[in-house]
């Protein structure tokens, strides 16, 4: 117990009985125990603040403090039993409010599931799905993995297998169409409930890698296709890779580069529709020009000239 | 279980007609509702409110708004506690990434 009760309130021996019931206040609404749940400090705070204010508050108590004839000590009230003592227990619960962590998200969600659905504290619905609080069902935690795939597997879909840290294996079917990053909830693969709830979900976060000759565009895929110089020319048929094999195609006669084909239905084939596939021309030159295509283009030249960069100048 | 007699004789200051305030309020929730029968953390409760509003010296108006953010950070402390159990049953290895993930939001948001 404080040697000085006036000191415990922070006023001074001559302060009035207005500001001692101020001071006092002012303490008790910091320290009050049910303020500051977490906090074991605060109740002896506060029992001493309360243990001053019950006798400086009393005129006549505080005329004997004042003479020496009362200690400080042996006034505190009756034990009091804090509301915070019984918060955290089964009873208490009724009294929760969720409205503290509602916007956590997904996280808090999967790791709480069902007992997050409590209304509003105090006059609002009962939560914590009821059943007087004890021994509460609980859906199982939601497991995270993460699984890497090829373009190709992606594209057109496949079957793999996880095998998880405790041994146990997980089949995850992978959709055609599945993005990079994608998550697929495997329902009920997660953690096992308790309490007779259901078990989490797994949910496997997709990670697709690249490929040399095909990139995606939704459920487009795009192919940039070099042809020969003849075959722009002359148009052609040619040989075009596709996710689903290798396919025949018609070079149009007059074909150029930056020029796109597209061949219908031989993109990615989704649950939601198939996806074409662009070709991008590149006209290619052979890497070794030789006498003749010399010969013919010094001849075409003279009498052929035309200008490529005439939009560019004008645009410029 | 306790009755409003019960209650009341145990919670200085308090007499039936407050308590019948507090509870048609929703300040309070009588435990066994048909009954009105009320158990210990009502009485807690009943105190803390006699404390807010005679000690204290808090209006009555704004006694919900203290009771709803008290519920509000014991709902919060309990879900906290099975969170911090939760994590306590964890293996060694899954603490410290999760203690590596922390740490990294932490200087993430002051940084």
């Amino acid at each position: 117990m404080a040697d000085d009760l006036y000191s415990v309130l922070g006023v001074s021996k001559t302060a009035s009985a207005d500001e001692i019931s101020k001071a006092y206040r002012k303490l008790a609404k910091k320290y009050h125990p049910d303020l500051n749940p977490g906090d074991d400090s605060a109740e002896a705070k506060f029992k001493e603040a309360s243990a001053a204010y019950a006798i400086l508050n009393d005129a006549e108590k505080r005329g004997q403090y004042d003479r020496g004839e009362i200690d400080a000590s042996g006034q505190e009230r009756p034990q009091q039993r804090y509301y915070r003592e019984y918060a955290g227990g089964e009873d208490g619960q009724r009294y929760y409010s969720s409205a503290g962590f509602e916007d956590m998200g997904d996280i808090f969600s999967d790791l709480f599931g069902q007992r997050r659905s409590a209304g509003g504290g105090f006059g609002g619905a009962r939560g914590f799905g009821g059943a007087g609080g004890h021994g509460f069902a609980m859906r199982g935690q939601d497991a995270n993995y993460r699984l890497e795939i090829g373009f190709l597997d992606a594209a057109n879909g496949t079957k793999k297998r996880i095998t998880l840290p405790d041994g146990g294996t997980l089949d995850v079917t992978i959709p055609a169409g599945v993005r990079d990053g994608q998550v697929l909830r495997l329902k009920g693969k997660g953690m096992p409930g308790t309490g007779g709830a259901e078990a989490g979900d797994a949910l496997v976060e997709i990670t697709v890698g690249a490929h040399p000759v095909f990139k995606r565009d939704g459920r487009d895929i795009i192919v940039d296709l070099p042809i020969t110089f003849d075959e722009a020319v002359l148009g052609g048929k040619v040989e075009v890779p596709t996710i689903h094999g290798a396919v025949s195609m018609t070079i149009p006669a007059g074909a150029n580069t930056g020029q796109t084909l597209r061949m219908k239905g031989r993109g990615i084939k989704a649950k939601a529709g198939t996806g074409d596939q662009l070709i991008k021309l590149q006209v290619m030159l052979p890497e070794t020009i030789d006498g003749d295509l010399k010969e013919f283009a010094e001849k075409w030249r003279e009498t052929h000239s035309y200008d490529p960069r005439k939009k560019l100048r004008e645009q410029t | 279980m306790l009755d409003e007699r019960d209650l009341v004789s145990k919670v200085e200051q308090l007499t039936v007609t407050r308590l019948r305030v507090w509870v048609s309020e929703g300040w309070i929730r009588p435990a066994d509702t048909e009954a009105k029968g009320y158990s210990e953390a009502d009485l807690a409760r009943a105190a803390l409110i006699r404390d807010l509003v005679d000690e204290l010296g808090v209006n009555e108006e704004e006694v919900p708004v203290i009771l709803s953010l008290v519920d509000q950070i014991h709902g919060l402390r309990t879900e906290l506690r099975v969170l911090v159990e939760a994590i306590g049953e964890l293996s060694e290895e899954s603490r410290a990434q999760l203690k590596e993930r922390i740490s990294l939001r932490r200087s993430k948001k002051i940084g």
